[in-house]
């Protein structure tokens, strides 16, 4: 008995040492501003961690929340979020690796629907027509949803294999939606959005990662040109303006060998087209050269992503930093002045606007 | 079919049952207690550990119960630290605040590390398929090879002392659909040894848990949410089928010689669980990785008066597939990425060791590997619409040369120096040195020193990897010392007790991270300058409590800040000063065991402080925390010795609190489980 004793306390000691803190997270309320316009960062997080998340940026006083959805329901968004299109008063987030799509609110942030059923989905696209397309990588097919049921519908395919297919993002002119094929692929596709099925498609250069709509009714894809050894072919990256009416390239810009060109974006009234080559580029969308001077120098660092305000020309710079730590956004204005700065969550990757009503 | 295999299985206990008697877990002579102390002993000192930080881990630990992995055994009987993505998923090993591509492997002698990846997998190794596992830490770790700027595992096989036939066989069956068997058939006399095990694991590892990364939602009858919950989830793509089989022969001459033939070859097919914020469904997917290795080494070795030379030649082959399809909806499943990699080496190695005098080693010792590797990592359409592998097909030799001589000019001083040169590709590392000190303060107390340079070059993948690999990369180098006391002392052959405490520090530069790209692919850089110190202590104790009873200890902590000390032009400032992702700042365990007669109760113990999951170390996150991590276990044991031979019965209770946790972020662990074993091991000599 009296070795038990001894023991005792031995015992007790590890059991209270053994505690684990673990469970759910607290909820949060949140109530923004309908009067105030505000900026959604969606921050990818590192793949396979399952630790991507939403910021929100208040232009007018400045205030950052971030974490935002986790902290309004209590669980995180997911692993790689990836896009954000808002909708019917809804805001639609895409999260790449979980394979789902979450509709917000977008004062509260709670999540009011849910699709699931995905492979691997990279961005949703409204028709107008009471349904949405939703694009894939691991997935050469195109997925119609209904935005109402939350329901896969259907699926436009587009003849790629399971291996490399790849379809990103997407803009809708005059009743056809344009996608981009990004990973080991090289063309447009053309769907028409009375039919669901593609009716053309164009060559434009190894593997176009973007695609964006200007105010004078023209396309622009921004191509990466592949990488050093790829089976796929390997090419300078290049910036690429398409006529959609005839869907032919009506213009190539071609920049210089290794450049990595990305976070391709149009200021608000389509006039102006920027994107990220180390600093920040801007450009008319009718010149004809590219320019030879950033309107933002880069800073030794990583910019990773860029949206422009739509009202007032601002620009948004997302910073990677190391990417395994929080990501950093750079605000300037139009002429390239900085104007705020402030930590974000961990590779803020793409954004979209919440308009004030 | 299980109902008659349980059936039988106790029908041949029974047999056992009526002749039944107490058997002790320990031989009744005090060797049994002293054990663990004589090696301590300066003067005892084999000539060849001097200086030498090695923990060892005895036959007794590493065969609790068949269900362990070596992951398992280091998790609670060392101070590294076990990074483990789940039940039977991936474990790596690092020690002192590196990381896991910094722990050399050895198997018999013959580096396994991967040449692809650098680290080994020990949630692949079961436990009972060693014999006896040993630690050296930091700079001793360059007495068996080069690249240890944690340290090094050494894993063995030993050749029994058999003579005639002798069988033992377990059987277990626990919780998630879980089944293990083992089965040992020796056979030895004066000459031969050969030995052969088979061991297999079948589970389902579907294990459920309240899931706090999701929320389900209900919903009134007009369809409006009106209230929410955190679902129970199933562990989805985890299963696990593990074969393992080894074939050894020994053969010993009169004149010394000693010749050893060891094979293992191991079949695994084991899920790759999804994450717990996944909502793709799990039946519709296959996530797989597969494989099929093959490790054979041959040996000789000759112990003469004033010398030991061995030398071994062996081959690893490895085969492995990673797998992730879909239903495409119609129950047909397609690939979506179908990676495979094939792995040949080559190795040959000599090692000799002279006394030319009584306090005198000189120490040579020359490795070669030749690895020839085939990756390919997805398939790609060409431009022509034909498919093209993606991937590389390298060769690369490696070598290695140590000559070393360790003296020992009083009786209480021991001195060390080696030199070690490694060539891989057609590139030298610079030399690396070592030195070791020990010196005998009492009898009971030592004061161990070492210091050392040591490199390790890029892995294949590091360099080769489509798309990312960098040709460009350099080796990262380290500059490390340690220096510890380690006491010894046994009381009246009732009471040993072995304890020691060491400080270490090491800079490390060129560390190689990989980072991603903006084209969608991962590169590996060499980006960060790390500092990892701290102390790293244990301690053992057995004590002969009465005839009948016979308690033993064993405890280890390490304090380990691993810090980036990056340039902050190229890395991020925030993240400078910080510790490493996924290292712990603290890490402990404790294995006390309990045993009165033939019953014996076993407790472990495992603690691991917050790994930080990002470079800044972020605490006011929501989502990226991976809190404190205790774990208790118990094994409870019965012996019944009979005539016919020994059977013993095993309850183990893995996460005796019913703990919900992770251990990596989002990767759900089991909560508590049961897992029960039956050992026979028949007697054929009466």
């Amino acid at each position: 008995m009296s070795l038990f004793r001894r023991i005792l306390p031995l015992i007790t000691l590890f059991c209270a040492v053994s505690c684990m803190e673990y469970g759910p997270a607290q909820e949060e309320t949140f109530a923004t501003d309908l009067s105030h316009r505000g900026l959604f960062i969606i921050c990818e997080g590192n793949y396979m961690y399952g630790n991507a998340s939403l910021s929100y940026y208040d232009p007018e006083t400045k205030e950052i929340q971030n974490e935002i959805f986790a902290r309004s329901n209590a669980f995180p968004i997911g692993d790689v979020a990836q896009s954000m299109t808002i909708n019917n008063g809804l805001c639609w987030t895409v999260v790449n690796n979980s394979g789902v799509i979450f509709a917000l609110d977008p004062v509260t942030f709670k999540e009011k629907r849910r699709i699931t059923g995905f492979t691997s989905p990279r961005y949703i696209h409204f028709t107008g027509s009471g349904k949405a397309y939703v694009t894939q990588i691991w997935d050469p097919r195109i997925y119609i949803v209904d935005p109402d049921k939350c329901t896969v519908t259907g699926y436009i395919e587009t003849g790629m294999d399971f291996e490399t297919g790849s379809t990103e993002m997407m803009v809708e002119k005059d009743g056809y939606v344009y996608v981009n094929c990004w990973s080991y692929q090289n063309r447009i596709l053309k769907i028409d959005t009375a039919t669901d099925r593609i009716i053309n498609e164009l060559v434009v250069g190894i593997q176009p990662s973007a695609i964006i709509k200007d105010g004078y009714g023209k396309l622009w894809a921004i191509t990466d040109g592949g990488y050093e050894g790829s089976p796929y072919g390997h090419e300078r990256a290049t910036l690429v303006k398409i006529d959609a009416d005839n869907f032919v390239i009506e213009k190539t810009f071609t920049f210089d060998y290794g450049s990595t060109p990305r976070g391709l974006t149009a200021s608000g009234d389509g006039k102006t087209i920027y994107w990220i080559n180390d600093g920040v580029y801007s450009m008319d969308a009718a010149s004809e050269t590219l320019p030879a001077e950033p309107i933002i120098e880069p800073l030794g660092t990583i910019f990773y992503a860029l949206i422009v305000d739509p009202t007032n020309g601002d620009i948004y710079v997302s910073d990677a930093v190391d990417y395994t730590s929080n990501g950093v956004m750079r605000r300037y204005s139009a002429a390239g002045n900085l104007i705020d700065t402030f930590r974000v969550g961990i590779n803020p990757g793409n954004f979209c606007w919440r308009e004030a009503q | 079919m299980k109902r008659t295999l349980l059936t039988s299985l106790f029908a041949l206990c029974g047999a056992f049952a009526p002749l039944a008697a107490q058997e002790h877990w320990w031989n009744d002579d005090a060797s049994y207690v002293t054990q663990i102390t004589s090696s301590a002993i300066v003067a005892e000192r084999p000539l060849g550990e001097i200086g030498q930080q090695k923990s060892v881990i005895d036959s007794a630990t590493l065969h609790l119960t068949v269900a362990q992995s070596m992951a398992d055994i280091l998790t609670y009987n060392s101070s590294v630290f076990v990074k483990q993505y789940g039940r039977g998923s991936l474990a790596t090993v690092s020690f002192r605040g590196t990381a896991a591509s910094h722990t050399q492997v050895t198997w018999n002698g013959m580096k396994i590390n991967s040449p692809m990846l650098g680290m080994t997998d020990f949630s692949m190794i079961p436990s009972y398929f060693t014999d006896s596992a040993a630690m050296l830490h930091g700079s001793s770790s360059l007495a068996v090879a080069g690249g240890g700027l944690g340290g090094a595992v050494l894993l063995n096989t030993e050749p029994t002392s058999t003579r005639g036939w002798d069988l033992s066989g377990v059987f277990g069956f626990g919780s998630f659909n879980t089944y293990d068997g083992f089965l040992k058939l020796n056979y030895g006399n004066e000459r031969w040894q050969t030995s052969t095990r088979i061991a297999a694991t079948e589970s389902r590892n579907d294990f459920t848990y309240r899931n706090y990364k999701k929320k389900e939602y209900t919903y009134d009858a007009a369809g409006i949410p009106n209230g929410s919950y955190y679902p129970i989830d199933t562990n989805r793509c985890g299963g696990i089928t593990d074969l393992h089989l080894m074939q050894e022969v020994y053969y010993k001459t009169d004149g010394g010689d000693r010749l050893g033939l060891s094979a293992w070859f191991t079949h695994s097919v084991r899920g790759v669980p999804l994450l717990s914020v996944d909502y793709r469904a799990g039946a519709s997917y296959n996530n797989s990785q597969s494989e099929n290795t093959l490790r054979a080494v041959a040996g000789w070795d000759r112990t003469g008066n004033k010398y030991i030379l061995s030398a071994k030649a062996g081959w690893l082959h490895t085969k492995q597939g990673y797998d992730f399809e879909r239903d495409k909806g119609n129950g047909t499943m397609v690939s979506m990425v179908q990676s495979r990699s094939n792995i040949n080496t080559i190795h040959g190695s000599m090692d000799g060791k002279w006394f030319p005098a009584p306090k005198l080693m000189l120490h040579g010792q020359m490795a070669a590997y030749q690895h020839f590797v085939t990756s390919t990592d997805r398939n790609a359409m060409a431009m022509n619409g034909s498919k093209i592998a993606i991937g590389y097909d390298e060769a690369r030799f490696e070598s290695s040369l140590y000559l070393g001589a360790k003296w020992s000019p009083t009786r209480r001083l021991g001195l060390s120096a080696a030199l070690r040169e490694e060539l891989y590709g057609d590139k030298l590392t610079p030399l690396i040195p070592v030195v070791n000190i020990d010196y005998l303060i009492c009898d009971e107390l030592t004061f161990k020193a070492s210091g050392s340079r040591n490199y390790r070059y890029p892995t294949l993948n590091d360099l080769y990897f489509l798309p990312g690999g960098n040709p460009d990369l350099k080796p990262e180098s380290g500059l490390s010392y340690d220096a510890g006391l380690f006491f010894s002392k046994t009381f009246r052959d009732r009471l040993s007790l072995n304890a020691s405490a060491s400080w270490f520090d090491s800079y490390i530069d060129n560390w190689i991270v990989w980072i991603p790209t903006f084209k969608g692919y991962w590169t590996p850089r060499n980006v960060l300058r790390v500092h990892a110190y701290g102390i790293e202590s244990k301690a053992q104790g057995k004590w002969r409590i009465s005839r009948d009873w016979m308690c033993e200890a064993s405890g280890n902590f390490a304090w380990t800040p691993s810090i980036n000390h990056g340039d902050p032009a190229e890395w991020a400032p925030e993240a400078i000063g910080k510790q490493l992702v996924y290292v712990p700042l603290f890490s402990s365990s404790a294995v006390v065991s309990l045993a009165w007669t033939s019953w014996k109760l076993t407790y472990k113990w495992c603690h691991y402080s917050e790994r930080f999951t990002t470079s800044d170390n972020d605490i006011t996150t929501k989502i990226g925390r991976v809190l404190p991590y205790y774990m208790n276990d118990i094994v409870l044991e019965k012996r019944l010795g009979t005539k016919a031979g020994l059977v013993s019965f095993k309850l183990a209770v893995n996460n005796l609190f019913n703990e919900e946790y992770e251990s990596v972020l989002n990767r759900p662990m089991p909560r508590r489980n049961f897992e029960f074993f039956i050992e026979i091991t028949p007697d054929f000599k009466h």
